[in-house]
């Protein structure tokens, strides 16, 4: 719908739609999605990961994963392959860690938000290249 | 010969795009579509549809028999492949002919001659075309290939031979790594065109990529509509292309040309096609053909005033289409942007859901390619690309300026899209300059982009459009708080009175 607003330099006009609970708005050229704020609700990128937990960042097909379980990962090592939409992304760790568990099987088709892995922090001792 | 009907093998926007050709040649349509794709602007526009398979694109739109028996089923004389899926793929248009219908776009032969890119290459080098140096031996094995991109030298690219598109394209940068990229792409290729073999290709890091549109018509001759920059690409998919390219000097323009024709010659072109080049340092390369419309082909369009697709058609039907004169001078700049379903702020991942409002501004000299509507789905399954913008102005910077403008006032709710990201790349210093090479993405955006802080006023707009949007704009009390036409449901009567 149409919606206009009076602002300090005149009257902004935008146009809104609730889609799935968010609010959908263009005004000023730039479209945004807004989500409800709920008291008690994770604020953020509800579907990014948080370091120990790997979520699926879009929906799409697990097509690889490169990890065991009770394995030790460096930050930045490679963890899970996805595809969505012909292309392959592959989900990093960010932390060094331990993985506790794999929630996730080749060829599964994932939700967006979707846990794959969980892991644990790790202190590493560094390696012979970094002494 | 005159066709009745057509079967389109694609979906989306390209196939909106066939449809409205056939439509104005007095066509009907056939669209062989997924069981997920009902949900799509070609489904409700084309005069029959035929579900050849579910959504996996190997069991439908990549299914040569399963297309073949849904075009037979519904008595089409032809067959448009629109580009990707099988629009490359010889043993298609071998099939198409097989069951007795005409497959639009150039012939089987002429597809493994140049669409093969190793094929390709080879018969460049027996015209002594320039080419990039390279490995594309039929040895496979993913240490060989590593081998032989040590003797190229890094960088080195990994490519689909049967591909195009971006898929299935890896950067090497050195010996590390190299295995899972290259194991990588080929599990790309296969999935993408079902067929793993990759070729080698040293990179050229300071590009530009320009590419000539070819048309060989149903008398044999074969002419170039000149060329289009398509520099600006992510991942070694393009997202910004234009026509014609600002890099080029008249004697680059007519030496890169005659080259484009003379590969499409030796390949008996019939129908429209594209000769890849990169540029760098006043040298040409000659890196692809794509036996196929091109998704950019709109540029081309809008600069030489031709319909390609009639084109093809008409083509296919035996007419004669261009007097030579009739492409000779280009007119004005056109740029077109691809506008995928993704989200910028997050380094671009794919976003899909039920489009809510879509809104295209319609004025001079725009163009709007799109295959979806609100309400339509957007699955994870096919390409991310929703639909194209085109705009046409007298010259470069005013359409850039037009570009943004109209970028600004399109509006797509329910999946995040890129425009805002191809808003930052259409103001960015370089690319008004005309300076991008390939590596203008990863240089300047390897970032994701940054929102814009939003402003007091802007916040008190959006707790008002909450306050409004959650009734419904039924309150009237609500809306005569701010302005008489508020979230008025006909107000929109009103506009330019």
């Amino acid at each position: 719908m149409q919606i206009s607003f009076k602002g300090q330099d005149g009257i902004v006009k935008a146009e809104a739609q609730i889609l799935n609970g968010n609010l959908w708005i263009h005004f000023n050229g730039q479209t945004r999605m807004i989500e409800p704020e709920i008291s008690g609700r994770r604020k953020g990128k509800s579907a990014a990961s948080s370091g120990t937990e790997i979520m699926a960042p879009m929906p799409g097909k697990v097509t690889k994963i490169l990890i065991a379980k009770g394995q030790s990962v460096r930050k930045g090592d490679a963890l899970v392959v996805m595809e969505a939409m012909k292309m392959e992304y592959t989900l990093k760790s960010d932390i060094d860690s331990e993985i506790l568990e794999i929630k996730c099987e080749w060829g599964q088709q994932v939700n967006l938000g979707q846990l794959l892995v969980q892991m644990k922090p790790l202190a590493l001792k560094p390696t012979a290249e970094e002494k | 010969m005159k066709f009745k009907r057509i079967a389109i093998a694609n979906r989306g926007e390209v196939a909106v795009r066939i449809i409205k050709a056939c439509e104005e040649l007095g066509i009907e349509t056939v669209l062989l579509h997924s069981e997920v794709d009902i949900n799509s602007r070609a489904y409700r526009m084309a005069t029959k549809c035929i579900c050849i398979g579910p959504a996996p694109t190997a069991s439908s739109y990549l299914n040569i028999e399963a297309n073949i028996k849904g075009a037979l089923a519904a008595e089409a004389e032809a067959i448009h492949p629109g580009f990707g899926f099988l629009s490359e793929n010889a043993d298609f248009a071998e099939a198409v002919v097989k069951a007795g219908m005409i497959f639009i776009g150039p012939s089987a032969d002429s597809i493994r001659k140049l669409g093969d890119k190793v094929n390709c290459k080879e018969l460049a080098k027996l015209a002594n075309l320039p080419l990039v140096p390279g490995y594309e031996g039929e040895d496979q094995s993913v240490s060989k290939l590593i081998g032989e991109a040590e003797r190229i030298g890094f960088p080195v690219i990994v490519k689909a031979a049967a591909g195009g598109g971006g898929r299935g394209m890896k950067l090497l940068t050195s010996v590390k790594g190299a295995r899972d990229l290259i194991e990588s792409a080929q599990r790309e290729a296969q999935a993408a065109f079902g067929s793993a073999k990759v070729f080698l290709e040293k990179y050229l890091d300071h590009a530009k990529h320009i590419e000539f549109q070819v048309f060989g018509d149903s008398t044999g001759q074969v002419v170039h509509m000149f060329d289009r920059e398509c520099s600006v690409q992510r991942r070694h998919q393009k997202i910004i292309e234009e026509a014609t390219s600002i890099s080029l000097t008249e004697d680059l323009r007519r030496r890169m040309g005659e080259a484009a024709i003379a590969i499409a010659k030796m390949g008996n072109y019939k129908g429209a096609g594209t000769v890849e080049f990169l540029l760098q340092d006043g040298e040409f390369y000659l890196l692809e053909v794509n036996t196929r419309l091109q998704v950019e082909h709109p540029v081309t369009e809008m600069v030489l005033g031709v319909d390609l697709v009639k084109a093809q058609i008409l083509t296919a039907q035996g007419e004669f289409v261009f007097d030579v004169k009739q492409v000779r001078i280009p007119k004005g700049h056109a740029i077109e942007c691809r506008v995928y379903a993704e989200n910028p702020f997050l380094g671009g991942v794919p976003s899909t859901g039920v489009l809510g409002k879509v809104h295209w501004p319609e004025g001079p000299g725009r163009r709007f390619e799109f295959g979806f509507d609100e309400g339509d789905t957007i699955t994870s399954y096919y390409d991310p690309m929703i639909a194209k913008v085109i705009v046409w102005d007298e010259n470069r910077p005013r359409a850039i300026q037009k570009m943004i403008r109209v970028l600004k006032d399109s509006i797509v709710f329910g999946v995040h899209t890129n425009i805002p990201y191809l808003i930052e790349i259409l103001s960015h210093k370089e690319f008004i300059m005309g300076a991008m090479t390939t590596r203008f993405i990863e240089t300047f955006f390897a970032d994701p982009i940054k929102p814009l802080e939003l402003n007091a006023e802007e916040k008190s707009l959006i707790q008002h459009a909450w306050r409004i949007a959650k009734q419904g704009g039924s309150s009237k009390a609500e809306t005569s708080a701010t302005s008489s036409w508020n979230a008025n449901p006909f107000s929109s009567f009103w506009r330019g009175v």
